[in-house]
């Protein structure tokens, strides 16, 4: 068996063999950056795990501690209850030594992880219509750019100078809390899914500009050629090509996005992750776990997202068209 | 015979260069007709005027009985070019087919957006065209699979599929290796054998030898020598064509 193995082998071309040892490498690389990442993850989870390791008593061990509800005079309260997880006979030389890991209070976060995990959706609702509004505004800011009419062009210049040149944050609170003042009162959400639109619109008119610009120009003279007028041009031939180009980092803006909307919770009336986070956070006086909770579902939502936008990158490039 | 493709009096600028100058061509139905000159001597220039992808300074272009001034303007002017390039079919050097389509889809996009032709018809149309550029076998490729005279045996294909009057070859050739010129000047031979009516920028002698009815020579934006293929290869008026022809002869050998 080994000797035909080694014959098969030996019927590959140099370069196959060169190949095979590039990709062995290359996984072998990726295998040992999942480890570390794993690696990496475990020492996280290790950080907010509240385990002691200490040494009293000629005792070492690693001693966990969380909080129980115990009804003391009728009244609730909380108490931290120590316990050993594993105790090391003989324990450290040195006395006093103790490390101890930050601890979180679990019983707070099984009882709020549903009300946080409920702004999943909203989150989600606002990212995906301030999208489309980014990408109809986007759309037509980059035509604007390309326009060979000064008006339509300073409009789109306008806009995105403007947008670009002031914080997001107040353009949320602006469509929010100033635009009353004219009697025009949006929701919260509308208030958010205007602002992050026009914001995001005014950025990504720049990719949609780049990816028209890189349409070459014998791809509109031959449009032309054929009798087609600008419109059929631009939406038959321009755009589709445009589009596809502007497709990666259309996905980054939107993966920024969902994390901006975080943002919208300033208002006070949109009841996505951040704002139910924080809302119980203060209100029991537990912003680290609050907040903890609500990073682990943007970051989760972020990884998805991420995992999305490659699987789409490789389609288009494996397509090449 | 009244001449199918008119140019009077043309002239382009391009700010204060003067690419074309008072330019007047008469080419007849069913001819062949080859500009050759010097890069830079405007023989693109007028072939792009002619169906107003360069705006022509001065005349006008008269294509099968339909006449556009250059001094036109307004939405009937529009109209008139749009008329004008219907009857103009167009290849270009670099093929400039649409690599978001297949190549069936490239060759019909022209009759069904343009002209409103229903698909299915159109499809017959493009089929039959990929078959006499002998690419039928590659119509659900994309152009990205193709090789560069496959590319422009398509570009053909996709002119011909909006049955225009005349076809104007912008150095059809010249971004292909070697290896791909001769499968391209064919399928324009038979193009051309099939009655269409050509006028072809080029820099391939043995094709203007062989298939033209007509070589001009153009030369710093006038036309220098208009004859039969034969007598301006053979002898030459002005010195000019001789040392351009000296030149491709050196060229070739």
């Amino acid at each position: 068996m080994n000797f035909l193995k080694k014959d098969t082998n030996e019927n590959k071309s140099q370069a196959e063999l060169l190949y095979a040892a590039q990709q062995k490498k290359k996984f072998v690389f990726r295998r040992n950056v999942l480890l570390a990442w794993m690696g990496l993850l475990v020492f996280l989870i290790f950080l907010f795990s509240g385990i002691e390791i200490k040494s009293s008593d000629n005792v070492t061990g690693i001693s966990a501690w969380h909080y129980e509800t115990v009804t003391e005079n009728n009244i609730d309260v909380r108490k931290r209850v120590e316990q050993v997880l594993v105790a090391i006979p003989g324990g450290l030389p040195n006395e006093g030594v103790s490390l101890k890991t930050i601890s979180v209070d679990s019983e707070f976060i099984q009882a709020n992880i549903d009300f946080v995990a409920e702004g999943i959706v909203e989150t989600i609702k606002i990212s995906a219509l301030s999208i489309i509004l980014a990408i109809l505004l986007a759309l037509l800011a980059a035509l604007g750019r390309l326009s060979t009419n000064p008006v339509i062009y300073a409009l789109s210049t306008f806009y995105v100078s403007i947008i670009r040149g002031t914080p997001l944050y107040l353009q949320i609170f602006f469509f929010f809390l100033a635009l009353p003042q004219l009697n025009i009162v949006l929701t919260g959400l509308w208030a958010g899914v205007l602002a992050l639109g026009l914001n995001y619109g005014a950025y990504m008119s720049e990719t949609f500009r780049a990816g028209i610009s890189s349409v070459s120009k014998g791809q509109r003279e031959a449009a032309t050629a054929l009798g087609m007028t600008s419109a059929q041009t631009m939406r038959r031939i321009v755009l589709p090509q445009a589009l596809r180009f502007a497709i990666p980092p259309m996905g980054n803006d939107f993966i920024s996005m969902t994390k901006d909307s975080a943002l919208v919770s300033a208002t006070g009336f949109v009841h996505e992750i951040m704002w139910r986070a924080t809302r119980v956070g203060r209100a029991e006086f537990r912003n680290m776990e609050a907040l903890v909770m609500a990073a682990i579902f943007y970051w989760i939502m972020t990884l998805i997202l991420t995992s999305i936008q490659s699987r789409v990158e490789t389609r288009l490039a494996k397509g090449d068209r | 015979m009244a001449p199918i493709v008119q140019v009077t009096n043309l002239d382009k600028y391009f700010g204060h260069l003067h690419v074309l100058k008072d330019i007047s061509v008469d080419v007849q139905p069913r001819e062949v007709v080859c500009l050759i000159g010097r890069s830079g001597s405007g023989k693109s220039t007028l072939l792009r005027c002619i169906n107003f992808l360069e705006d022509p300074s001065h005349g006008s272009i008269e294509v099968d009985g339909l006449k556009v001034e250059s001094s036109g303007k307004g939405k009937e002017h529009r109209q008139l070019i749009h008329d004008l390039r219907l009857r103009t079919g167009m290849v270009f050097q670099e093929f400039n087919l649409f690599p978001h389509m297949t190549v069936l889809e490239n060759v019909i996009e022209g009759p069904v957006i343009v002209k409103g032709m229903n698909r299915k018809q159109a499809i017959e149309l493009a089929e039959e065209n990929l078959e006499s550029v002998g690419m039928s076998f590659k119509k659900d490729e994309y152009p990205l699979r193709l090789s560069g005279g496959q590319k422009q045996r398509v570009a053909i294909a996709r002119a011909l599929t909006m049955q225009p009057r005349v076809m104007l070859f912008d150095e059809p050739t010249s971004a292909l290796d070697p290896e791909l010129i001769g499968e391209v000047l064919n399928v324009m031979k038979k193009v051309a054998k099939d009655g269409m009516t050509m006028l072809v920028v080029t820099h391939e002698m043995g094709f203007a030898r062989e298939v033209a009815d007509r070589v001009i020579v153009m030369s710093e934006g006038q036309l220098i020598e208009d004859s039969k293929p034969d007598d301006l290869f053979k002898s030459p008026k002005d010195p000019r064509t001789k040392a351009l022809i000296d030149r491709y002869r050196t060229g070739e050998q």
